[in-house]
């Protein structure tokens, strides 16, 4: 998923300077690459919010 | 000092060149020159810090619009709650330990808290000095600064996916939480989906510990994981004579001068006289400051007049009858008193194999000068741990998961985990441990450490505590009933 996640931030990056008139799209790419990144993070961490501590 | 548009898109064009061509370049590197590979948590920590730069481009592209400082704001926030959250994994290691090499003697999860910060920074002191934003305009054509930045962005960009292709695969592989060192050949390239395995998400993760509640357990001796085990039938009851504030949650007995010592769920600490019915001292535990001190669970004489007493997270007091005790010292330890306590003693029992265990009893071997708990499972740990701590400093001296001695037949797929033992004494060298599922008495040599013999006790409701007299045993029961037993010979 990394890979595809770095495949997207370069597709916006690609948008941003080649075809600035799509900044829409790019900007929605962007959101699109948060999300994943934000899965990313929820599955290496199995969901737990905190690491093993005490609240 | 006002900062224009043009100045910040420079400004920021720069601040992308910094961000991908220090931290996240070098992350590359690491890679490619020492073989280092992201986990799946630095993995997303890396990404978020090349968002962070693509928001930045954005505005170079765009100018400054709300939505853009939006988003650099929930990524900086987003990335310092990842780094905190991925160092809070290692952070309390022993001393040395961490995950991966450090650089410059700091692990790369805390150095991704450190850029994160960094971000937030420079957007927050950008932002202070921006003139008004505009209304938004359509693309400008970068500077050369921008242009640069946009180049080196792609190239990173690039070599980033060359890596993650290698080192998690393409979809649906993701990273993983244990990963091999960079390698560009494929065969030995590991893509995996280990971190769905076991697929479970909880809040708290594996500190999603339920605090024991004894009165739940199956009491029916039958039901235990020990096959046919002879009866040990109570043989008188008596009963504790001095009134209570709240139900009996552990108890003690001296055998050099017979007095009792018994705790409360509601942090009473009550010295009884050998008879049971006199209260020789009481306080009530401030639970709070200090030492979180949560359900008392256990009681035990160290000898001479030190009063021992642990709470179900491992939390311990040591008290003893002061006729001299100060009020002004003492007023901050107890909620109640009765004048003549002093605590001596505050802290919490750490232990390694009863990690994330509770414990619901506490003994004390005179002969070794050591105090014992005994964990209780719940359902990430299902053990049973006794743990032995030195009475000097506290600390624990050994651990181990008692096996069942000759004699004894475990249940097909059941453990002496199922017991949940609620008290406990050491008596000749051996410790009794009473357990209030399946009421059974149990005897663990604590030199082989093996259970040698286990009893039923049917007609048990509730036990608390266990302690010895003479050639009996005494479980005491929530509600202030003692069952009196012969004590099994060795």
């Amino acid at each position: 998923m990394e890979f595809l996640n770095f495949l997207i931030i370069g597709w916006a990056a690609w948008l941003l300077w080649r075809r600035p008139e799509r900044e829409r799209l790019a900007f929605l790419l962007l959101v699109v690459a948060c999300l994943l990144m934000a899965l990313g993070f929820f599955i290496g961490s199995h969901g737990s919010l905190v690491p093993g501590v005490n609240l | 000092m006002a900062l224009s548009e043009d100045r910040l898109r420079s400004i920021l064009a720069w601040v992308v060149i910094v961000l991908i061509g220090g931290p996240v370049l070098g992350a590359v590197l690491l890679g490619v020159l020492h073989g280092d590979s992201p986990c799946i948590l630095c993995w997303a920590e890396r990404v978020g810090m090349v968002l962070i730069a693509l928001t930045g481009l954005f505005v170079v592209r765009y100018g400054p619009r709300p939505r853009y400082l939006g988003m650099a704001v929930l990524l900086g926030v987003w990335g310092v709650y990842m780094s905190l959250r991925h160092s809070g994994l290692h952070a309390a290691r022993d001393v040395g330990q961490g995950f991966s090499a450090p650089i410059l003697g700091v692990h790369t999860y805390v150095w991704a808290l450190v850029i994160y910060v960094i971000a937030l920074t420079v957007i927050g002191v950008l932002l202070l000095f921006v003139k008004q934003i505009g209304p938004a305009e359509g693309a400008r054509e970068p500077g050369r600064a921008g242009r640069f930045a946009m180049g080196l962005f792609v190239v990173v960009v690039a070599a980033n996916a060359l890596q993650a292709f290698a080192s998690t695969g393409p979809p649906p592989w993701f990273g993983q939480g244990d990963p091999v060192r960079l390698s560009w050949n494929p065969t030995h390239w590991v893509w995996s989906f280990e971190e769905l395995d076991p697929p479970y998400v909880s809040l708290r993760g594996s500190w999603t510990i339920p605090r024991p509640d004894p009165s739940v357990a199956d009491p029916d001796p039958a039901h235990g994981p020990l096959a046919g085990l002879p009866v040990l039938a109570v043989s008188g009851w008596e009963r504790l004579g001095a009134p209570l504030a709240g139900a009996l949650s552990g108890f003690a007995r001296d055998s050099a001068t017979g007095r009792c010592l018994v705790t409360t769920d509601r942090f009473g600490v009550v010295l009884l006289d050998s008879a049971t019915s006199r209260v020789l001292h009481q306080v009530v535990l401030d639970p709070g400051f200090s030492v979180d001190v949560s359900t008392l669970a256990g009681a035990a004489f160290l000898g001479g007049d030190t009063l021992a007493v642990v709470a179900d997270n491992k939390s311990w007091a040591l008290l003893r009858p002061d006729l001299r005790a100060d009020e002004r010292a003492e007023w901050r330890h107890f909620l109640s008193w009765d004048g003549r306590v002093s605590e001596v003693g505050l802290g919490r029992f750490q232990t390694v194999r009863a990690h994330q265990m509770y414990v619901r009893s506490l003994a004390f071997d005179p002969a070794a000068q050591q105090l014992v708990t005994v964990s209780v499972p719940n359902p990430r740990h299902h053990q049973l741990v006794v743990s032995r701590f030195a009475r000097g400093d506290m600390v624990v001296s050994s651990e181990f998961e008692p096996r069942a001695g000759a004699g004894l037949t475990l249940a097909p797929g059941r453990s002496l985990a199922d017991y949940l033992v609620t008290g406990a004494t050491v008596a000749g060298g051996r410790l009794y441990a009473i357990s209030a599922a399946y009421s059974t008495l149990l005897e663990i040599d604590l030199q082989d450490q093996t259970v040698r013999g286990a009893w039923a006790v049917p007609g048990l409701v509730h036990p608390v505590g266990v302690a010895a007299r003479g050639p009996q045993l005494l479980i005491a029961q929530s509600d202030g009933g003692i069952a009196v037993l012969p004590k099994p010979a060795p």
